[in-house]
């Protein structure tokens, strides 16, 4: 990731506005601003996270890139294996298909992202097929390679989704991803309908994946310690704009944003010794289709002055490719995530009784 | 705060679904007790039981399910007997006032849980009348009253509102607000943040935690977050395909954790503390089938520590370790009983689900 490298996807400006419509004549009587003019860039074998809460336009943001919706406006400009940049955003619907074998999915739910009458060969050769790729028994060989990638037994390939548990499904559903060697995936909360202890699998996979495939990562998520265990930098929005983006260790030990101190202290530490002094945000988050004036945040905040209420903020760089906005980023000393406690969790001291050998 | 005794203990719960396609034993064998003012967190994944385990307290398990053995005894108020929950009539008289008015409950998600076609108010004013037999102007000026009390702002206009016309976090809010209008001693909350976004999950949880302060009653709180059961409970009970494996003080839970599963769970939580870009130590495989329980102990075959010809035979028990507040089920604690192994079980058949995924490259 050095400086020299050209950024495999460069956002500008992206805009996505959904209209309202109202009465009879189902007339326009408004817009929804989803995502409200942001910019970011990916560099090649980098993983940007995208974190937020509901309805703050992570996840349309992420639909805009694979042009699963149209953006309003702004560009999307996405390097190609072959070194030309295209603009996604501009580009006719019907010349995406060969720019969808670079970029693909990875879906949050496995129960519902996967056919229920198809066999694991036909879910993750489908994007084989489609794009016309080798013959059936390449592509037969090719899904053994892929299920193997992820951790599954190819001998399980003429099984259909419902006989694997939830993070078996997420294996499958990241294979088909891998299928056609895309450069960029794009994870929606990839972790975030799996149980605890397979969650970790399924994060541990990513990882390897990208070390092994040298691939580039969206991750959109809610959850921060998830996001701090795969990202390089942490993209934070709020109604439609991002607010903050910095390297994840900055992000999380020196938040130079309000709402992002709001969001570290809220998530629950699985430690019951730090639970005193959290603070908790008041309201809830704005409607998108009426934001407040001047700083969205600015009803929430704790530090608002007049200037929020009036004013909306330009995110504008700091040292060390920290973006902030926020009137008084330069005053305000935030709270970050503070010291670890002590001993990881989960490594007691020794069993008081020895173990046991075997009875027999 | 806690008078002598526990309010609410379940001994030996077994609750099993006798579906067509076999038998799921959904709980197998929970105990634990709940002390009056405080929060007992049940904590595990998927399918190991902690919803049923609230269920069957409640008395309302869905057909094929039922409780097959096992009590619930609930203390009544001030030096009474107890009530065995497990023996009463689940449409009975006595079930119905307990459910609701002694034991009150918050379900995951707000939405489904409320009538779209009555308002909020209507549907907390009618509990409250079926409860405490106060008059409609009464009812209606209480059902006000628990609105702002759960923090719902202009409660008098929120009332006559559709839980449409709610936010997610005001929905929980009223939910909550239903669940204790009457007045219960012991609130059961089955995961109560799960659908909701962390500032609002924050704000709820402070919520939780100050209606407790104040109006003393128990909580069950059942998540798979455990991040949330640091926050807000002073006991926790760690399930596992339907048993209890460890339970004691939340301290000693995530600092001194003696049962393999807890401690694989803690180190496999990701964390804000971690470093940056840190793989996490997973649990190897996934959740068995119910209907492919492993013999012996359940965990063993995700189990780093299980002894060889031990744990796959025989069935740990609960018992007290680190001195009496503590439990564990685990043979790495316990002599293994004399009498005969388990038998070995049924054969399991080697499908996907049954045998657990290699886990990605060691």
């Amino acid at each position: 990731m050095t400086a020299a490298t050209s950024p495999l996807l460069e956002v500008r400006d992206l805009r996505k506005e959904f209209p309202i419509r109202q009465g009879l004549l189902r007339r326009r009587v408004g817009e929804v601003k989803a995502v409200d003019g942001v910019s970011f860039h990916i560099d090649r074998g980098e993983t940007l996270a995208l974190v937020g809460e509901s309805g703050c336009g992570k996840t349309t943001t992420a639909r805009c890139i694979l042009r699963a919706i149209a953006p309003t406006a702004g560009q999307i400009l996405f390097r190609r294996a072959d070194g030309t940049a295209v603009d996604v955003a501009a580009l006719p619907a019907k010349r995406m298909r060969p720019l969808r074998r670079e970029m693909q999915m990875v879906f949050q739910d496995p129960f519902s992202s996967l056919n229920p009458r198809k066999t694991l060969l036909d879910i993750v050769g489908e994007p084989l097929l489609v794009n016309g790729v080798g013959t059936r028994a390449e592509r037969t060989e090719r899904v053994a390679e892929l299920l193997r990638l992820v951790g599954l037994r190819p001998e399980y390939m003429r099984r259909f989704p419902h006989a694997f548990s939830g993070g078996q499904r997420q294996r499958i559903g990241i294979a088909r991803a891998l299928a056609l060697n895309p450069s960029l995936v794009v994870a929606d909360e990839p972790v975030s309908a799996l149980d605890v202890s397979v969650q970790a699998q399924i994060l541990n996979l990513l990882v390897d994946l990208q070390a092994e495939l040298g691939l580039t990562y969206l991750f959109v998520a809610h959850d921060l310690s998830v996001v701090k265990h795969v990202s390089d930098r942490v993209a934070v929005m709020y109604v439609g704009r991002i607010v903050e983006l910095a390297p994840t260790e900055r992000l999380f030990t020196a938040p130079a944003h309000p709402y992002t101190e709001a969001l570290l202290a809220a998530v629950p530490k699985p430690d019951p010794r730090l639970r005193a002094g959290r603070m908790v945000l008041e309201g809830e988050v704005a409607d998108p289709a009426h934001p407040p004036p001047g700083c969205a945040f600015h009803p929430r905040c704790a530090y608002a002055i007049d200037r929020c209420r009036s004013e909306a903020p330009r995110l504008e760089p700091r040292a060390g490719g920290h973006l902030v906005s926020c009137h008084r980023a330069r005053e305000l000393e935030l709270r970050g995530i503070g010291v670890p406690a002590a001993p990881p969790l989960g490594s007691p001291p020794a069993p008081l009784a020895p173990p046991r050998p075997a009875t027999r | 705060m806690s008078t002598a005794g526990p309010i609410l203990s379940v001994r030996d719960l077994r609750t099993y679904f006798f579906a067509e396609e076999g038998l799921v034993k959904a709980v197998d064998g929970a105990s634990f007790d709940v002390h009056g003012g405080r929060t007992l967190g049940i904590v595990g994944e998927s399918g190991c039981g902690k919803s049923v385990t609230a269920r069957s307290i409640l008395r309302i398990v869905e057909r094929p399910g039922r409780i097959v053995s096992g009590e619930i005894r609930l203390r009544h108020g001030e030096g009474g007997g107890a009530d065995d929950l497990a023996r009463l009539d689940p449409r009975g008289p006595e079930m119905r006032r307990i459910r609701g008015g002694e034991i009150g409950l918050v379900f995951q998600e707000p939405m489904s849980s409320f009538s779209p076609v009555h308002t909020v108010g209507n549907q907390i004013v009618e509990t409250i009348r079926l409860h405490l037999g106060l008059d409609a102007g009464a009812a209606r000026a209480r059902a006000i009253e628990m609105l702002r009390r759960v923090g719902i702002p202009r409660p008098e206009r929120r009332i006559d509102e559709y839980a449409f016309q709610l936010s997610g976090g005001l929905r929980q809010r009223a939910m909550i607000a239903t669940a204790l209008c009457c007045g219960p001693r012991i609130l059961i909350a089955d995961e109560p943040t799960t659908a909701l976004d962390v500032t609002t999950q924050a704000q709820i949880l402070a919520l939780l935690r100050e209606l407790q302060d104040r109006e003393g009653m128990a909580i069950v709180l059942i998540t798979h977050n455990l991040g949330v059961v640091a926050e807000l409970c002073d006991e926790v009970a760690v399930m596992y395909l339907g048993r209890v494996v460890e339970r004691g003080p939340v301290d000693a839970i995530f600092h001194a954790p003696q049962h393999p599963y807890t401690r694989a769970l803690l180190r496999s939580i990701p964390s804000v503390h971690a470093p940056v870009r840190t793989k996490l130590p997973a649990i190897a495989g996934s959740l068995p089938h119910p209907q492919r329980r492993p013999a012996g102990c359940p965990f063993h075959p995700r189990c780093g520590e299980a002894i060889r010809g031990t744990c796959e035979r025989h069935e740990p028990e609960l018992l007290p370790v680190r001195g009496a507040e503590q439990s564990a089920s685990c043979f790495l604690h316990h002599p293994v009983p004399p009498g005969p192994a388990v038998p070995p079980g049924p054969a399991v058949p080697p499908g996907p689900a049954a045998s657990g995924a290699p886990v990605a490259a060691p």
